[in-house]
C-alpha cells in the first residue's frame, strides 16, 4: 500500500515537467500574455490568433489565465518577472480606474521590460507613465457608428417592408447592457445616429423610440451582464404589449452585443416572428459571436459588428517583434491607427452581415 | 493485517520492522519530501527558482495568504470550515479603501472625509472582520447549526453588502482605487532589502501576527480549549469547558484575521472591486488541509498551516516556472491537492 502511494508520488512528480514539455515545451518564455479571463469568446478567438503568430514567428511564449481576479493577473506579473520574461502583453482584469494597470506599469518598470496593454483599455496618463508602454485596442465609438451606418443602409433597401403599420416612421428598441459602461454609452449613441444620419440622407424620417414614456431611448440590463436572460425577459415583456394587432409592433431591434440580440431573437420567436419564414423583425447586434453569425446565415438577424481578433493578434505581434528589434512600440504598425500624442494603436471594426 | 501485527509487537524491533518504521517515517513526512522533489524538479528545470527575487516573491505571495489561512485553520480544528472568508476579505478591503483614498482623487467615494489615520481604518477592519466572526459564531455555536451553512449565508449576505457598499458616495459600483501613499507604502513599502530585492512590510506583519496566533493556540486556555472543542465537544462540555464562547471565539478570531488580511490586501492590489477576495477561502481551506489541519477536528498546528500556505504557492509558482499550459494548471493544481491531502490523511486514519 505504502509503496503503492510512494511510486504514484514519484511517478506524479516525475509527469509535471513532462506535461509541461508537451504544453509549451520550452523552458523560459519571452513573452509573457496576460488574458484578463479564458472564458470570454473574444478574448480566446485573439489567444488562438496569437499563440498561432507568435509560434509561426519563432517566439517563446507563455499564456496566464487571471480568471477575473487582478489579484491574480498581479501575482502572475510579479512571478513571470522572477522567471525572466522579456516582454508582458496584458490584457489588463480591472478597467475602472489606473491603479491596477500602474501598478503592472510600475512592476514593468523596475525590471526593465516593455509592457502591451491590449483589448480592455487602459488611460492615456497609464501609457504615458512609461516609455516602453504601449495600449492596443479598438476605438470604443466605432462599433456604434458602424452599427448605425448598417442599420441605416438596411431600412433604406428594406423601408416598406420593415415599416409593418406604414406609418412612415421605424419605431425601434435599444439594449444597452451595462449601466455606465463606455463602450454601452458610445454603442447606444452612435448606432441611433448614425443610422438617422444615413435616413436623413435617403429622405426619411428619423428613428423613433416604441415606447414614448421612456425618455431614456434604452433598455438597461439591470444586473450589467448583457445577458441574454435579461434581453429576452425585456423582450417578452414589451411584446406583451406592442404587436401587429394593436398596429404598434416594434419595427427594429438594436444590441449592444450579440448576446442580448441572441436574447431578443428567442423572444421575438416566441411571438412568432424571426423564425426565418413569415414576419422578420431586424435585429442587430455587436460582436460577432458564431451564434449570431449562424442566426444571420439562416436569416433571423440583420447583422453584426466584427472585432476582429486576428488584427489584434497581428498588431501585437507587430509591437513585440518593435520591442525585439529595439524599435519604438508604435512603429511598423502599417494599416492600424495610432492616436496622436500616445502610443495607443486602433484595431478596426468591420460589418457583418452574412454576405 | 500488516499493521495490526505491526502495534502488537511494537516493543521488540526485528530488522523487518525496522524497515517498516523507516517507511512509516518516511511516509509521514512525505509532503516535505514532496516539497523537496518538487523544488528540485523545477530548479532542475528553470535554476531562476531559486533566485533572491523568486524566493521573495515566493514568500511575499504566502505571507499575503497566511493570516487568512489561520483563521481557517481555527474553523477546521473546530471540524467546521469557513466559506464567508473570501467575500468578508472583500468586504473588508474595500472598507478600508474607500476610507483611505487621496484627498482630492476624483472618484474618492467620500470626497469629503479627507484622509483617515492608518491606526483608526486598522481598527475598523479588525471591528468588521470580528463583527462577521461573532455572527458566524453565534449561528454556529447557538443554533447548532454546521458553519457550511452558516458561512454559505454569511458568504452571500456579505457579498449583497459589498455590492451596496460600492454604489456609496460617487463611486457608482467601480472599482476602488487612488489610495493614499501613506497606506500603501505602509503596506507594500520596504525596509528591508535583500541582494537588492525589496521585502515588502506585509510579510513582517504576517510573521507578527503567526507569532501571536502561536501563542494563542498552544499557550493560552483558549487555545487548548479549541483543540478540546473540535476533537470532542461533548468531552469537553463535560469536563467544564464553555463550548459556546469557545466557538464564537474561534470564529471572531478568525474575522479578525480575514479584518487582517482585507487590510492588507486593499493596498497590496491598489485596486478593489467586488471580485476582490472571491473564492480566497478555497485556496487557504486547502492550504490548511494540506498542512495537515484536519477536517476530523481537534488536529493541525501553525507549523502545518505555514507549510500548507507555502507548499500551495510553490506549486503555483512552480507551474508558471515549467511553463505549463493554464487550461492544464488547474487540473494539476486540483490532483496535487487531492494527492497531498491523501496521503497526509493516512496518518490520522491509522490513529483513530
Amino acid at each position: 500500500m505504502k509503496r503503492k502511494i510512494l511510486i504514484f508520488l514519484m511517478i506524479f512528480c516525475l509527469t509535471i515537467p513532462l506535461l509541461s514539455a508537451c504544453g509549451m515545451g520550452r523552458g523560459s518564455a519571452d513573452v509573457h500574455v496576460f488574458y484578463y479571463t479564458y472564458s470570454d469568446a473574444y478574448v480566446s478567438t485573439v489567444r488562438s490568433a496569437l499563440d498561432k503568430k507568435l509560434h509561426q514567428a519563432g517566439i517563446s511564449y507563455q499564456d496566464y489565465d487571471s480568471n477575473n481576479s487582478q489579484t491574480t493577473q498581479t501575482e502572475q506579473v510579479q512571478t513571470a518577472i522572477t522567471k525572466g520574461a522579456k516582454l508582458l502583453l496584458v490584457n489588463v482584469v480591472t478597467t475602472g480606474s489606473d491603479d491596477a494597470a500602474m501598478g503592472i506599469v510600475n512592476l514593468a518598470k523596475n525590471a526593465g521590460i516593455p509592457v502591451i496593454f491590449f483589448n480592455r483599455e487602459v488611460s492615456d496618463a497609464v501609457v504615458k507613465s512609461y516609455e516602453k508602454c504601449m495600449f492596443v485596442g479598438t476605438d470604443a465609438t466605432e462599433a456604434g457608428k458602424l452599427q448605425g451606418d448598417m442599420i441605416g443602409d438596411y431600412l433604406l433597401k428594406n423601408y416598406e417592408k420593415t415599416d409593418l403599420n406604414k406609418d412612415g416612421v421605424i419605431s425601434y428598441l435599444l439594449f444597452m447592457g451595462e449601466k455606465g459602461n463606455s463602450e454601452a454609452i458610445y454603442r447606444t449613441r452612435y448606432s441611433v445616429e448614425n443610422a438617422n444620419a444615413k435616413l436623413q440622407q435617403g429622405g426619411k424620417p428619423p428613428l423613433k423610440f416604441y415606447d414614448p414614456s421612456n425618455g431614456d431611448g434604452y433598455i438597461a440590463d439591470r444586473e450589467g451582464k448583457w445577458s441574454a436572460q435579461a434581453a429576452n425577459e425585456a423582450m417578452t415583456t414589451a411584446l406583451a404589449g406592442y404587436s401587429t394587432a394593436n398596429g404598434n409592433m416594434i419595427e427594429l431591434i438594436i444590441c449592444n452585443n450579440d448576446n442580448m440580440a441572441e436574447g431578443a431573437i428567442t423572444a421575438l420567436q416566441g411571438a412568432g416572428f424571426n423564425n426565418g419564414t413569415g414576419t422578420t423583425i431586424p435585429v442587430f447586434g455587436v460582436d460577432a459571436i458564431d451564434a449570431a453569425k449562424e442566426l444571420i446565415r439562416t436569416g433571423k438577424m440583420a447583422g453584426t459588428v466584427t472585432q476582429d481578433g486576428n488584427a489584434m493578434a497581428d498588431c501585437l505581434l507587430r509591437g513585440v517583434q518593435n520591442a525585439q528589434n529595439g524599435e519604438a512600440l508604435t512603429a511598423n504598425m502599417g494599416d492600424y491607427t495610432v492616436d496622436e500624442g500616445v502610443a495607443k494603436v486602433r484595431i478596426h471594426y468591420g460589418v457583418y452581415t452574412g454576405e | 493485517m500488516k499493521s495490526m501485527t505491526r502495534t502488537r509487537q511494537r516493543d521488540e524491533m526485528t530488522p523487518e520492522q525496522k524497515t517498516l518504521r523507516r517507511k512509516e517515517f518516511f511516509i509521514n513526512n512525505s509532503l516535505y519530501f514532496f516539497l523537496i522533489a518538487a523544488i528540485v524538479g523545477i530548479v532542475i528545470y528553470d535554476p531562476r527558482f531559486l533566485s533572491t527575487a523568486s524566493i521573495v516573491n515566493i514568500l511575499s505571495l504566502s505571507a499575503a495568504n497566511l493570516p487568512l489561512a489561520l483563521g481557517i485553520a481555527g474553523a477546521i480544528i473546530l471540524s467546521g470550515t469557513d466559506l464567508s472568508a473570501g467575500r468578508a476579505v472583500g468586504l473588508i478591503a474595500c472598507v478600508s479603501a474607500s476610507l483611505l483614498q487621496m484627498a482630492g482623487y476624483p472618484n474618492k467615494m467620500f470626497p469629503s472625509l479627507g484622509v483617515l489615520p492608518l491606526p483608526v481604518v486598522l481598527l475598523i477592519a479588525l471591528a468588521i472582520g470580528g463583527l462577521i466572526g461573532l455572527v458566524n459564531g453565534f449561528c454556529v455555536a447557538k443554533f447548532r447549526l454546521h458553519p457550511f451553512i452558516v458561512t454559505l449565508a454569511t458568504q452571500l449576505i456579505l457579498f449583497g453588502i459589498l455590492l451596496m457598499y460600492l454604489m456609496n458616495g460617487n463611486n457608482n459600483g467601480q472599482s476602488l482605487s487612488g489610495l493614499d501613499p501613506s497606506y500603501t507604502q505602509w503596506i507594500t513599502g520596504s525596509f528591508l532589502k535583500i541582494g537588492g530585492t525589496a521585502i515588502p512590510n506585509y510579510v513582517f506583519y504576517s510573521i507578527a501576527i503567526t507569532a501571536v496566533i502561536w501563542f494563542v493556540w498552544n499557550k493560552t486556555v483558549f487555545g487548548k480549549n479549541m483543540f478540546a472543542v473540535g476533537s470532542n465537544e461533548e468531552a469537553a462540555r463535560v469536563s467544564g469547558v464553555n463550548v459556546t464562547a469557545t466557538i464564537i471565539g474561534v470564529f471572531v478570531l478568525a474575522g479578525v484575521l480575514y479584518g487582517v488580511t482585507g487590510f492588507i490586501e486593499a493596498a497590496r492590489i491598489g485596486s478593489n472591486s467586488a471580485a476582490t477576495g472571491l473564492n480566497y477561502e478555497l485556496d487557504a481551506i486547502a492550504a490548511c488541509v494540506i498542512g495537515g489541519v484536519s477536517f476530523v477536528g481537534g488536529i493541525g498546528k501553525i507549523r502545518g498551516v505555514i507549510l500548507g500556505v507555502v507548499l500551495l504557492r510553490i506549486i503555483f509558482v512552480g507551474l508558471t516556472f515549467l511553463s505549463i499550459d493554464a487550461n492544464l494548471q488547474y487540473v494539476i493544481k486540483g490532483l496535487i491537492i487531492l494527492l497531498a491531502c491523501a496521503i497526509d490523511m493516512r496518518k490520522y486514519l491509522k490513529k483513530r
